[in-house]
Order: structure tokens, then sequence, then C-alpha cells
């Protein structure tokens, strides 16, 4: 146990007083990017200048205004409060798919890492073949399988986000599990009788903290994009909630007459991710980890 | 000897996960608890539309025996009949594949040189201004999400500066000209996404490469800069950069599926959108286990490719 504790202070030194002037410019420049985010998500959580769903703010069509920033869509509602509004949606649904996805992931890896013999060898095999299901096809494929009756709420794009991505971080959990079930202090607290759930949450998920926070902002990072992408194709949260994805998608044929009303939007989430990815890539420098995109 | 027994590993491997994959997607459309027709026709249909289309999925069936039926028939290459069209499945996926096929080699041959050039361009000036400027755009556009990069591409040279078609709709009567024009938007696309992910390992490894011992050498022994580059130094950093490549098919089949719906090009991934949207079972499950088999497939080559391009994975197995 003295390891464990005396190996805590330096893995979390980062967290003292002044770490925000030696973290690298990326993690700065991400993170504020991220705070402007969750600030007009929760500004546009409780007002916005017109309703998400209210026709006729304004003349349909008639593009981009002082009162209608990101102009109007085809009947008449104004973009900018759908963007918005939009906002909160896209980090609620974003960050409860990958948490969920890091729990079962988590789990499932790190137990199949430490456990190993023939549970690790069935685990492997069925995330293999989960991970060789290209994800889109397999995000799609379990929002058909759902039914007419789930289709288009929160929470089925939620587990959908959590299942593409838990096999991804139960592969990354394992190695790090392997890894770390060598080392002496695992070997001690098996000598003193500890059971397999406290060494695996207490010694191993510990001492994994760093690859698994890494991996977690790097899902978080594409959660944002699997849902845009979800609703672009028409399978994501059902119309009228303006997520962000499907009003990129429902506003395409205005490409001509108002881009803004297609491209605010997209600048919206390609900011978002920008931010992700650079909060993404100084934490995986501040931690010693190596971020790797990857499928 | 030890080649061949890990060459013959891997495709058993390959083969089981395969198999995985079929009883996959198998549970996950079929063997859901409820009733599967209920699901695919929503609450309202009437019993007699519920009866057909349980009766065309052999849903009266155990689904233990569905299941070997479809897998037994599958392997002996009959993939079915689609339910929204009544035509076999081979004769629907045929074209679609040959296209997306097309549209993958255009793809990849933009994309060999969008991966390299900027690569190597960073390598060799690594820390200057040239380097954090390609690594800040190749950060940049890793960000955007792919239909928002299709759209934008649409709007740029089809809408702004309408120099190529926005849709690549092409069907037999178009020429070969009309065909690669309208191909060049989407392939473009998909390159662009590929060469963002290979670039940054690319520069990683190619770095550690032109650090490395040999290269040293044959810069002693007086070669030019040229020739230590290309036929030293670049064949040995391309292995961490084809195994990224393999790794992140998946993301590209899932790109492939957006693009082309952006583009509106009959290819594979449109069919796959429709085969969804009009619930048709037996083609969903066809399109998805070829999808899964050429990544599998994909990565198979990848890693024989790094075991025979590399001597030392040979040796330490």
């Amino acid at each position: 146990m003295t390891m464990t504790t005396s190996s805590l202070p330096s893995r979390f030194a980062w967290l003292d007083k002044g770490f925000w002037q030696t973290t690298p410019g990326p993690f700065r420049v991400g993170a504020i990017i991220l705070i402007a985010h969750v600030l007009f998500a929760i500004a546009g959580a409780f007002w916005t200048p017109y309703g998400f769903a209210e026709m006729g703010a304004g003349l349909p069509l008639s593009g981009a205004s002082l009162q209608h920033p990101m102009g109007l869509d085809q009947i008449g509602r104004d973009v900018f409060s759908r963007f918005m509004y939009g906002a909160h949606i896209v980090l609620l649904l974003s960050f409860a798919g990958t948490v969920l996805g890091m729990v079962a992931g988590t789990t499932l890896g790190l137990l199949s890492g430490y456990i190993g013999g023939w549970f690790d060898e069935i685990t492997q095999r069925i995330v293999e073949a989960m991970i060789s299901i290209p994800f889109l096809a397999l995000a799609l494929v379990m929002i058909i399988a759902a039914g007419p009756a789930l289709a288009g709420e929160p929470v089925l794009i939620v587990f959908v986000v959590a299942l593409v991505y838990a096999p991804r971080i139960a592969r990354i959990a394992r190695a790090a599990a392997m890894e770390i079930a060598t080392r002496e202090y695992v070997a001690v607290a098996e000598l003193r009788g500890e059971g397999t759930w406290s060494i695996v949450f207490r010694e191993i998920l510990l001492n994994a903290a760093n690859v698994l926070l890494v991996e977690f902002s790097l899902r978080l990072s594409y959660a944002p994009i699997l849902i845009g992408a979800l609703g672009f194709l028409g399978f994501g949260i059902r119309p009228p909630t303006p997520e962000w994805g499907l009003m990129i998608s429902e506003n395409r044929n205005l490409l001509i007459a108002s881009p803004v009303t297609v491209f605010g939007p997209g600048l919206g989430l390609a900011s978002l991710v920008i931010g992700f990815n650079l909060f993404t890539d100084g934490l995986s420098r501040m931690l010693g980890q190596r971020s790797v995109a990857g499928a | 000897m030890s080649v061949a027994r890990l060459l013959f590993s891997r495709i058993l491997f390959s083969a089981l996960t395969l198999l995985l994959v079929s009883i996959l997607i198998f549970l996950i459309l079929e063997a859901l608890p409820g009733d599967v027709a209920t699901r695919i026709l929503g609450r309202d249909a009437t019993a007699k539309a519920l009866e057909v289309l349980r009766s065309q999925l052999h849903l009266n069936q155990p689904a233990l025996v569905r299941y070997f039926q479809w897998i037994g028939d599958f392997l002996r290459g009959d993939l079915g009949v689609s339910i929204a069209t009544g035509r076999p499945i081979a004769d629907v996926l045929a074209p679609r594949i040959l296209n997306t096929l097309l549209l993958s080699l255009l793809a990849f041959a933009i994309y060999l040189v969008l991966a390299l050039v900027p690569a190597i361009i960073q390598a060799v000036n690594r820390g200057k201004a040239v380097d954090n400027v390609i690594s800040m755009i190749t950060l940049l556009l890793l960000s955007l999400p792919d239909f928002l990069l299709a759209t934008m591409l649409l709007f740029l040279f089809a809408v702004a500066v309408p120099i190529l078609p926005a849709l690549a709709t092409i069907s037999e009567t178009s020429t070969w000209q009309e065909t690669l024009r309208a191909m060049v938007l989407p392939a473009v696309t998909l390159a662009i996404m590929m060469a963002v992910y290979a670039i940054r390992v690319l520069r990683d490894s190619l770095i550690e490469v032109l650090r490395s011992d040999y290269v040293r050498l044959a810069e002693l022994k007086g070669l030019r800069p040229r020739a230590v580059l290309f036929r030293h130094a670049l064949p040995n950093a391309i292995v961490p950069a084809l195994n990224v490549t393999a790794l992140n098919l998946g993301f590209l089949i899932g790109g492939v599926v957006i693009v082309e719906r952006v583009f509106s090009y009959p290819g594979f991934g449109t069919l796959l959108i429709d085969a969804l949207q009009l619930r048709d079972i037996p083609l969903i499950k066809a399109t998805v286990m070829i999808s899964a088999a050429v990544y599998v497939a994909a990565n198979l080559v990848a890693d024989v490719l790094a075991v025979l391009l590399q001597p030392r994975l040979r040796t330490s197995r």
C-alpha cells in the first residue's frame, strides 16, 4: 500500500497551484475554447434570441442579418437560436456517451488484462470482432435494430456512442492492465490476499489513470463528430431538436443562397473538436503519454 | 518456416473474427428480444404486412436455424434476395462495389501524394516554421468532421468557383472523362481524411529514422541527401504509417459512406444507407459483413507487409 500512496503525489503534482503557467500552449488554447463552448451551451440552454422551434421568426431564406446572424432556415426558424440551443445537446450527448463507454470499456479491459487466460481470450475475440465492423456501420445497424420506438431518442444515441467506444477503450485498458499486473505492488497486494476486484480497481485502475485519462479525452474529441455524422445521415436525434449535424444536413439546400446558415453550425462543431483535440494533445504531453488517433 | 506459421495463424484468427462478426450482426439485427417484423415495420403495420415480412425473412423458424442457413448460403456465395427490390443481393452489390473501388483507387493515389509530401517536408525541416505550420494545418483538418469537409469542398469547387460537378451521379452511359470529373471531389475529400492521420505518424517515424545510425552511416559514406532520404530513410519510416492507415480503415469506410452520400455517388456507402433507410435486413447484413471483411483483410495485409518489410519483427516471434 505504501508504494501506491507514495506514487500519488508525484502523479497529481500538476494539480498544484500555478500549474496553469507550466502547461503546454495547446492545452491552454484548448481549455479556453472548451470553456467558451461550455459557457455558450449553458447560456443557450436557458436563453436564445428566438425559440429554437419557433417558425416565422423572420422571412424564410432571407440570409444573414444583424437580427439573424446565421440567417433563417426554410421554414423561417432563426438558425443562430437553434445553434445556441443545440450546443448543450451536443456536449451532453458526447459526454454521456463517452463516460458510459469508458466505464464499460475500462471495466472489461482491466479485468481481461489482469485475469488473463480463457476469460481474456474470449473477451479479446469479441472485442476484435466489434472493432472489425466499421464504427459508423455498427452505430447505424444498432439504431435500426433498436426499432422505431427508440429511434431519435437521446438515450439511444448515448448507448450507441458507448457501444462503439467500449471495445476500443477495452483494448487500451487491457494493454495497460497487462503491463501494470507485472509490477511489484500488484504481487504484494496478491500476497496480502486481496481479491480480484480490489486489485483491479484499487491498484491497477489508479496506476492506469494517466493512460485512461488521455484515452477519455481522445474519445471525447471524436464524439461530437460521430453524433454529428449520425444526425447528418438522418439517423440521429429526432427533429426539431437542433443537433448540429442534423442542422447542417437540413440546411444543405441553402448552400448557394446563404452559406453561413450551413457553415455557422459547422464552424461551431469544428471549433469544439479543435478545442478537444488541442486539450488532448496538451494533456497527453503533460501526462507523458502519446495520444494516437486511431480506430 | 516461422513466417509461414505466423501467416497461417493470422489468417486463422481473421477467419475466426469474421465468424464472430457474423454472429454479432445476426444477434443485433434478428435475435434481440421483441418481434423483428414489428421493429422493421413499426407498430402501425397491418397484420398482413407483418405476416408477409415474417415469411420473407423466415422468421417462423428458430433463430439458430436461420443463422446457420444464412451463414451457410453466404459462404457458398449466395447472398440472398433484397426485400426492397426483390433482386438478388449479389446483382445489386456488384456495380456498387465496383464504383466504390474505382473511387478508392483514385483517392488512394491522391492520398499518397498528400501524405508523403507534407511529411517529408516536415521531417527535413523539423522544428522550423514550415514544420509547425503543417502540424497546425493537419490538426485543424483532423478536427473537421468528414461531412463538413465534404460540404466545404463542394461549396468551394462546385458553388463558389464552379469548376467541378456538385453531384457525382455517374451511370453506364457517362464517358470516362465525365466519370473522372465527377469523382474528383469525393476522392479528394477521402484522400485528405486519410492523409491527416498518416502525416503525423509518418513525420515522427521519418525523424526517428533520420536520426538512426544507418542513416548517419549512409550520410558519412557521402551519399547525396536525396538518395539517403528516398532509398534508406523512407522505406523504413513507412511501416508505422502503413499500420495507422490499416487501423484507420474503420474510419475510412465510415468516411466513404458519408462522402458518397454528400456527393450522391452511386457506391457501396449509399447502398448501405439506402438499405438501412428501407430496413432491408438481408441487404444490411450482406453490406456490413462485406465492410467488416474488407477491414479484416486490410489489417491482415498490413500485418504481413509489416513483417516482410521489417526483418526485426520476423525474428522476434
